[in-house]
């Protein structure tokens, strides 16, 4: 019903949505053209143009006037369950049970965004725990005390767990600026952990102070602030009595109010790949795209030395636990030895024939493991130079974590491998043949293995491998707008339906090309979203008012009971169905009697947003019109986690089923708000496509006027022929095509079967229809089946930025 | 001129072989940027053996033919067929078609060498691409399996996969860079060739020809909110480029980029530094052929002190003996002169007179 007003009363012809006679209307509110839409597309994944005139939300004063980039809204699409990774495992990190009635645990970061608890046996891996908060890749993670479990990720976060508890996460750091790479820890002075990342930022943070309760010397809000910090991650009492205020990252606004500020190690002039620390924290080692090796007091944060030999990036530190060598593992294939004492580099092993990324030691310092980007995994001897294959793994190695006579294998694939290693007694290892020695020259290895004598691995087969599933490497939106093509890491092609977060179709291991072929669809529909694969899964992102671009006919998404021109906005479903369960949860807390405003946008905030909106109807209330449309369903048994943020606290990453109910506009953005709760969606400027209807070139029919028509994009020909029958039919002027006529189907619905919908069919129609004449459309010489849309005949048949031009004819032989 | 013709003739005496010419170029008017351009050319023998071979079996009577290819063709054919070793010649047709064609050129407005050299390399590639695509369909149409509609033809004309041709100057003037980008993250390398017919190169005060190239292929990372989109990794990730030469030219001609534009001033303003040129020049920043060696053989020489006004002169190296073309003048000068045309290591020194476009040929090991 609204929809219907709001048309009416911007285009005075319009019943609820002819063709539109523009002919006389001097200034169109917007330009409708497609060229427009392209182009703003275009913009859209650009970076952000901002179309809205948004009055500044309240108490953002300064800056009201200004358009700005709105905050999006990203989903993701995990088609599996919570217990495996879906893209390649950055980081690991094993924890030794201090009791001999618990087990050991292995804790997983990924490029999914999550970690992943497992708890070990013999000779299993069972997921015990999923820890969702990080928006980007997790980029590595250590364990310090108080049963914290400290990440950091490519959102430039670090982040702090209760790492025995079901997945919470206790704090969230924005220290950094850019993507935190790596992390440190002191094994016996658990308090100290430090977090390098690019653009050489390094801090060091006292765990303790760092996660302190927040002091009760903030003022009051901050107070109720403190009480509820983390409240979405830990469950909060259900307080009807009581507006709590929310915040998902009030540990930001916690840790800056509170003013703890960790030290920071300056001095670094590139990136940060690496860090170590040994056991007590007094010392800290850094390494990145300088080249150099630097040492740190972490105590004060000045550097004590400087130690130069790699020729390119470092990717992996080591301390000895005395703290007095270090070993690096270097882009450029070496790992050095170092002495500190000495200052200098005493050892350089060529072992590897491409980058290493990964080291290890055994708790001797007197052998070390090394893996990296030629997949392989050795263990050299320091003192002996001895070296010999352990293993290769079919993606390169990313990170290695020795547990009990095993080593815990990190690659770019979603599974991770757990190999012999005995790092208790390494000589085993040698022993079973197969070494060489380490050459203290890059490349004389590779030439090595060049000519032929490349080493044997000692194991063939892992011990035990925690199983992931193969993250999607490679996307393509098809035209429907609705279906993603994507390829994963083994080459399996699906096809999935974004407004429901389901693969509807597996092809198996067929080309991707091919299939991008197969699937074309002769159709146009605005780019409504975005979408990326970085995390593995299909990211789709909103952004407004773009994503509220897209429509398609109730009858074609199989709604029923709609009249036909009845139109569903893909954007305003798909936010419905995502946030189905917020708005049950809300209705629940809130009570289903309290206004929509109540005890959550303050009222400035809402006058603020009528004004802003005033080209819209406000008359929406998400009671009332929730039943307009069934929102689109996504699926329970993997929901996705939405990405978004709101005015405060950055952004966040929850399933769409955990979401709390209480997540306000400092939790979403304003736009998603406005959509779910009161049905407004912003003035949509590419929904229609205007044109010109002219009879073909030697045809006697004229009919209608010459001029300037407008009809919604997804319109079909057959009711541009439908429009063409009537006024040859009834013969009438153009301009007689009023308001009355245009309401006539409501008023004479009994009657008259709605079959023609909005061609305003008139009563007096109805016994002369079996006579209709036949028409044809065409646009560029070209005859258009009736099922195709205005808006694919101006991408497909008309192909110019120019308006429209369409012609009719009658069907030969008629 | 006479006399100072005799002179040189002279001082030429018989150490240079029979066929070898040297004339003077006369000036139209501040075009001493065309004939500096012009005298490097001619002295560089593979390119001037082959134009001449080009024109003669080119010949065009009508000069409705005319262009900037047979127009420098006449040139020099003119030039090397005189009877007297030495002497002027007026490059009028020459000038006139360059005007004709360009309008940056027709004016009496001081003209940069370079533009010039790269406006009308350029222009003869286009040419002869022309021409050679002419004949190709010319030969398709006339062999009997062609069908006498000549749709194929149109559409090979115009077909996307228009296959490079590679011409005479092609294989004289043109390099390939590729342009590597190194995903830090993965460390995976993507690569872009590019093509080039010169290099231009930025200049230091007191630097090498080998500082410049090392600095015009030293790595640059893409990092904070330029990062890179890596392939492998889906998603943005730090990177580092460089440029590195990967097929070298026969003819390798660099261009200093002594003209600067200051925004302070906002105007060009000219770079006076020292750049050392050496006669010989190893390439080792390359990807095959670790190390590639060129002998210079002609310097375009920028006298002034400002961008807009000054003088254009040419030193030549033929057949082991340095010359000096300054438009209707050519001198003898030693070797060790060469050095003079560095540049001055002070700011306001009285020498203005600085190597600007160098040109080396490629040493056949």
């Amino acid at each position: 019903m609204a929809d219907r007003q709001r048309l009416g009363a911007r285009l005075v012809l319009a019943p609820s949505e002819p063709i539109i006679f523009l002919g006389f209307s001097p200034r169109l509110p917007y330009p409708l053209t497609s060229t427009v839409a392209a182009n703003f597309v275009v913009n859209f994944f650009g970076e952000g143009i901002s179309m809205m005139q948004r009055v500044g939300s309240a108490g953002n004063t300064s800056n009201s006037l200004r358009p700005r980039k709105e905050k999006k809204l990203t989903y993701v699409l995990n088609g599996a369950d919570d217990t495996k990774h879906c893209a390649g495992i950055n980081c690991l990190s094993l924890l030794n049970s201090l009791r001999q009635d618990e087990c050991d645990y292995l804790f997983t970061g990924s490029r999914d965004g999550t970690l992943k608890r497992w708890a070990l046996a013999e000779d299993a891996a069972a997921w015990s725990a999923t820890f969702e908060s990080h928006v980007d890749w997790v980029n590595d993670a250590v364990l310090a005390g108080g049963n914290t479990l400290v990440s950091c990720s490519s959102d430039t976060t670090v982040k702090a767990w209760n790492f025995l508890s079901d997945g919470t996460c206790t704090r969230t750091f924005r220290q950094h600026s850019d993507y935190v790479t790596c992390l440190a820890a002191a094994e016996k002075n658990s308090n100290i952990v430090a977090s390098g990342g690019l653009g050489g930022e390094v801090f060091i943070w006292d765990l303790e102070a760092a996660l302190a309760p927040l002091s009760k010397s903030n003022d009051a809000a901050e107070d109720e602030c403190s009480n509820s910090v983390n409240s979405l991650e830990s469950s909060l009492p259900c307080n009807g009595l009581q507006p709590i205020k929310l915040s998902i990252n009030s540990s930001q606004n916690a840790t800056q109010s509170q003013g703890y500020v960790p030290i920071a190690a300056k001095g670094h002039k590139e990136s940060v790949y690496a860090l170590a620390a040994n056991d007590q924290g007094t010392l800290l080692v850094s390494g990145g795209t300088e080249k150099v090796v630097r040492v740190w007091d972490p105590r004060t944060g000045c550097k004590t030395m400087k130690l130069k030999g790699h020729t390119d990036n470092i990717r992996a530190l080591l301390l000895d636990s005395t703290g007095r060598f270090c070993l690096s593992g270097s882009s450029d294939s070496m790992i050095r030895l170092w002495d500190l004492g000495q200052q200098r580099c005493v050892h350089s092993y060529a072992v590897h024939t491409d980058s290493i990324w990964a080291l290890a030691s055994n708790p001797t310092f007197s052998h070390v493991y090394s893996g990296g980007r030629d997949l392989s995994l050795y263990l050299t001897d320091l003192s002996t130079r001895e070296s010999v294959l352990l293993c290769t793994e079919e993606h390169p190695i990313l990170q290695l974590g020795l547990h009990d006579d095993g080593v815990w294998v990190a690659t770019s694939d979603s599974s991770v491998h757990r190999w012999p290693a005995e790092p208790h007694n390494p000589l085993k290892v040698f022993q079973k043949g197969g070494s060489f020695l380490a050459g203290n020259l890059s490349f004389s290895r590779a030439r090595v293995s060049l000519e032929g004598s490349t080493p044997v691995p000692v194991y063939r087969e892992p011990s035990l491998s925690i199983p992931g599933i193969p993250g999607i490497v490679q996307h393509e939106i098809l035209n429907n707008k609705r279906h993603v093509l994507t390829k994963d890491t083994t080459g399996s092609v699906k096809l999935w339906e974004i407004t429901r977060g389901v693969v509807i179709e597996n092809y198996g291991e067929v080309s991707f090309e091919q299939k991008k072929e197969d699937l074309f669809e002769m159709v146009s529909i605005p780019s409504w979203y975005s979408v990326d694969s970085r995390l593995g899964s299909l990211s789709v992102h909103l952004e407004t008012p773009q994503c509220f671009s897209a429509e398609m006919y109730s009858a074609d998404l199989n709604i029923a009971g709609k009249p036909e021109e009845d139109k569903v906005n893909l954007a305003h479903e798909t936010l419905k169905g995502l946030l189905a369960c917020w708005l049950t949860k809300r209705k629940q807390r809130f009570g289903s009697q309290a206004s929509p405003n109540g005890g959550i946008l303050s009222g400035k905030d809402m006058s603020t947003r009528t004004i802003s909106l005033s080209r819209v109807d406000v008359d929406g209330n998400a009671e009332n019109d929730s039943t307009v449309h069934p929102p689109f369903e996504f699926s329970a048994a993997s929901p996705p986690p939405v990405i978004t943020e709101g005015s405060h606290g950055g952004p966040w990453r929850k399933k769409i089923t955990e979401l709390y109910g209480t997540e306000d506009e400092k939790d979403f953005p304003w736009w998603v708000l406005d959509c779910v709760l009161y049905n407004r969606l912003p003035p949509r400027e590419n929904t229609k496509c205007s044109f010109y209807l002219h009879p073909c070139e030697g045809s006697t029919l004229q009919i209608i006027k010459q001029g300037k028509l407008s009809a919604p994009r997804i319109l079909r020909i057959h009711k541009v022929v439908n429009y063409v029958i009537e006024k040859m039919v009834l013969d009438k002027p153009a301009d007689s095509m009023n308001v009355d006529e245009t309401f006539a189907p409501g008023m004479s619905g009994d009657q008259i079967p709605p079959l023609d919908g909005d061609t305003s069919l008139l009563p007096g129609l109805k016994p002369r229809q079996n006579l209709k004449p036949s028409i044809e459309i065409l646009c560029n010489n070209q005859v258009l089946p009736p099922d195709m849309s205005l808006a694919t005949v101006r991408a497909y048949v008309w192909k110019k930025p120019e308006d429209l031009v369409l012609n009719y004819r009658m069907l030969q032989g008629w | 001129m006479g006399a100072a013709g005799s002179k040189l003739e002279k001082a030429l005496g018989d150490q240079f072989p029979e066929g070898e010419r040297y004339f003077g170029l006369e000036n139209f008017g501040n075009t001493c940027y065309c004939n500096s351009v012009l005298q490097a050319l001619y002295f560089c023998v593979p390119f001037r053996e082959q134009l001449l071979e080009y024109y003669s079996n080119n010949k065009s009577p009508a000069d409705a033919d005319e262009n900037l290819l047979t127009c420098l063709a006449d040139l020099f054919t003119q030039i090397s067929s005189q009877k007297r070793k030495t002497g002027v010649i007026a490059p009028k047709r020459f000038v006139q078609r360059l005007r004709k064609q360009n309008e940056i050129f027709r004016s009496f407005m001081h003209q940069d060498a370079h533009e010039f050299l790269n406006y009308l390399l350029n222009e003869l590639v286009d040419i002869l691409e022309k021409e050679a695509r002419a004949s190709k369909s010319d030969q398709e149409s006339s062999s009997p399996s062609e069908k006498i509609s000549n749709g194929p033809n149109n559409m090979s004309a115009n077909g996307p996969q228009k296959e490079p041709i590679v011409t005479w100057v092609h294989k004289n003037f043109q390099g390939i860079l590729t342009n590597e980008t190194r995903c830090l993250r993965c460390e995976t390398v993507t690569a872009r060739d590019e093509t080039f017919l010169d290099l231009s190169l930025d200049i230091e005060q007191n630097s090498s020809i080998t500082s410049c190239l090392k600095n015009f292929s030293s790595t640059e990372t893409l990092n904070a909110e330029d990062k890179f989109f890596c392939d492998k990794c889906c998603s943005l990730q730090e990177a580092q480029k460089r440029m590195k030469i990967k097929k070298p030219p026969h003819i390798l001609v660099i261009h200093l980029k002594r003209f600067k534009f200051i925004e302070q001033l906002g105007r060009y303003k000219k770079l006076s530094y020292r750049v050392v040129f050496p006669l010989e020049l190893r390439l080792s920043n390359t990807v095959e052929d670790a190390d590639t060696e060129y002998s210079l053989f002609a310097v375009v020489v920028h006298v002034g002190s400002g961008p807009n006004h000054g003088h254009y002169v040419s030193l030549v190296k033929s057949h082991n003996h340095w010359l000096f073309f300054d438009d209707e003048n050519v001198e003898m000068i030693e070797e060790s002169a060469v050095q003079t045309f560095f540049g001055a290591a002070q700011e306001y020194s009285s020498n203005t007179d600085h190597g600007y476009i160098l040109f080396y040929e490629r040493l056949v090991c």
